[in-house]
């Protein structure tokens, strides 16, 4: 286990462990953290799962972690490493099974007000529209070809078929799709387990929420990104489904039986990694950018039901228009700095969020003077928050946290508190909870998180990502 | 006698996924209680419809075996909404599987198990004879 004394001081909201602490470390590794969080990094393995990660073969300046860094398995969850093309390594495992988990805002032009009458009824809605897909529910049986289909073309291929519109391309990261993928290099089995899922929230920390805009922190900002005080909004969290967690499981195998051929020796199996360049490497970044696409494809048919769930409640058309879409869970090939020099990188964020500055080429036209939009969630029944992207968060390969972060296991937060007492809790603050299981509220209990405040607090004084928003929960829908 | 009262499994703690220890006289023991282990953690609402299905696995040594049976569980629970609480081992060996399952339909499951990791995963005889797995699942 590591000890504060092992971490070196570079700022207040940044930490190094030097590359002299172990002697497989290929760079140093690197915390965002600030002075009043940095104990809860001691509890579990995370700094260790961290050093590891310094020793993937061509690993570029340094392995980051987010503020929101717990344990994970081979990486930590929160954790970034960026390797350089086309000497270094992809590694399933610096992505997660959950390829492509992500968030995706929907404005609505109502203020809280107006909705309130009617939230109950439009959470009802929503929870019958937007199966867990883990038991009865809606339940659409695409064939594999459809998949397929999905799997290639992504949000544009829905909104080709008549699902959405132009602005869900535009506002989405990569625009819904990303083109690598390839659906051959997607096995069969992962296939199948997709193909009732599109439109499933699953189970987890995955959630819909209703929110409204409790505090804006940039009107210039704010304006562009379509944003008011006391505005209703609703966030979506979910990936790639049981599609993404199969092409993960391949994949691990593929690499692993794969890792002897190039010599790559590294600290944990989890972590197994093969040249990008590699015929497996090359064929595992095209069938992962394909399970990213359906799970953007996911997101994007949530938001379809999304807004059926609203017209039907409130008995007329309803338009939810997107913020964004991001994704915490991929890697991806991009130009960054490297010592004045620009590189191609594939960049892992696990757990973590990309966050492109103003002018950035791969941002939507509309978002070109204020940065990417960044979206964080909270915990369940907490804040959330909206940020845009700066480019001092260059040195971070522009990459932000994901969340609250963990700090207890799930049987720690049911041995601490009951479903009942957590719906109990929130409906005193004015929050309706729509649940399938009390176990599965009580596991995702805010005890068993970080402080959001304080985390995002490290991201923005950081410079990683400035403050636009703060969203507090009106309604809860969570999976299972 | 070594194993007669001791549990089949145990959930260990873990910040955000689960961690299953499985204990087994034997290797087929072993792996059939890092199974049950696994089903009890799905929370699944049971319906009253047998569900039998056959597996082959092949793996290059037991440690990979292990994970490929438990992926192949979860794959079949999870496509064809069943749960699975007896195995009979048609052969066993350090990297071959050949055996029935058999179980129930399953109307809704409360957790969906992600994958199962090779995440400090470890095969190994204990002093009291008696073989444990740990295994650490995504969540």
């Amino acid at each position: 286990m590591l000890a504060k004394k092992d971490l070196k001081k570079v700022n207040n909201f940044l930490w190094e462990i030097q590359k002299s602490f172990r002697n497989d470390m290929k760079v140093p590794a690197r915390i965002y953290v600030s002075e009043k969080i940095i104990e809860q990094i001691f509890r579990d393995k995370s700094l260790s799962q961290l050093v590891n990660v310094t020793t993937l073969p061509g690993i570029v300046k340094y392995a980051l972690a987010m503020p929101d860094m717990h344990e994970g398995y081979g990486f930590p969850i929160g954790g970034v490493a960026a390797t350089k093309i086309p000497e270094g390594v992809i590694s399933p495992g610096g992505i997660g099974f959950d390829q492509n988990c992500g968030v995706r805002l929907l404005r609505s032009q109502f203020q809280e007000k107006e909705v309130k009458p009617y939230l109950d009824k439009i959470a009802t809605e929503m929870k019958k529209e937007i199966p867990s897909g883990l038991g009865e529910g809606r339940v659409i049986k695409l064939s594999i070809s459809q998949i397929n289909e999905i799997l290639e073309g992504g949000v544009p291929y829905l909104v080709k078929k008549g699902y959405g519109v132009e602005q869900d391309i535009e506002n989405c990261e990569e625009k819904g799709k990303m083109e690598k993928a390839d659906s051959s290099f997607v096995s069969e089995k992962a296939k199948n387990r997709g193909r009732n899922q599109v439109g499933t929230l699953g189970s987890g920390n995955h959630f819909l929420e209703i929110q409204k805009v409790e505090q804006i922190f940039d009107e210039k900002i704010a304006q562009t990104f379509e944003l008011f005080e006391d505005q209703v909004v609703v966030m979506i969290h979910t990936g790639s489904r049981g599609l993404g967690h199969q092409n993960c499981t391949d994949y691990l195998r593929i690499t692993m039986n794969a890792i002897g051929k190039y010599g790559i020796k590294l600290p944990d199996r989890e972590l197994v990694a093969v040249p990008f360049n590699s015929q497996e490497g090359q064929r595992f970044f095209k069938a992962m950018s394909a399970a990213c696409n359906f799970a953007w494809a996911n997101r994007h048919m949530i938001a379809y039901y999304t807004k059926k769930a609203w017209s039907q409640a409130l008995q007329k058309e309803v338009n939810l228009s997107l913020l964004y879409d991001v994704a915490h869970n991929i890697a991806k090939v991009e130009d960054h700095l490297v010592d004045n020099k620009m590189e191609k990188l594939l960049v892992h964020r696990k757990g973590a969020t990309r966050a492109f500055p103003p002018e950035h080429p791969d941002i939507p036209q509309v978002y070109k003077k204020t940065g990417q939009p960044v979206l964080i969630p909270g915990s369940m029944g907490t804040a959330s928050y909206i940020l845009s992207g700066t480019s001092e968060s260059a040195e971070a390969w522009h990459t932000v946290c994901h969340g609250a972060g963990r700090t207890m296991s799930r049987r720690e937060a049911t041995r601490r508190i009951s479903g009942t007492e957590v719906v109990r809790k929130l409906a005193e603050k004015g929050i309706i909870v729509k649940c399938r299981s009390q176990r599965g509220i009580a596991e995702e209990a805010p005890l068993a998180y970080k402080n959001i405040d304080d985390v995002i607090e490290v991201v923005h004084n950081a410079g990683l990502a400035k403050k636009v928003a703060r969203l507090i929960p009106l309604a809860v829908i969570k999976g299972e | 006698m070594p194993g007669h009262h001791s549990p089949k499994y145990k959930i260990l703690e873990h910040t955000a996924d689960l961690k299953i220890k499985a204990f087994g006289k034997e290797k087929p023991e072993l792996f059939r209680n890092a199974m049950l282990g696994m089903q009890q953690a799905l929370r699944p609402k049971i319906k009253d419809e047998k569900a039998e299905t056959k597996i082959r696995i092949e793996s290059e040594n037991i440690e990979s075996l292990l994970f490929d049976f438990l992926s192949e569980i979860n794959y079949l629970n999870e496509t064809n909404f069943e749960i699975y609480h007896e195995i009979v081992f048609n052969e066993f060996s350090e990297t071959k599987i050949e055996a029935e399952i058999f179980g129930k339909k399953v109307k809704r499951f409360g957790l969906q198990i992600k994958g199962v990791t090779f995440h400090d995963l470890s095969i190994k005889k204990e002093k009291d004879n008696l073989w444990e797995a740990t295994i650490l699942f995504d969540i």
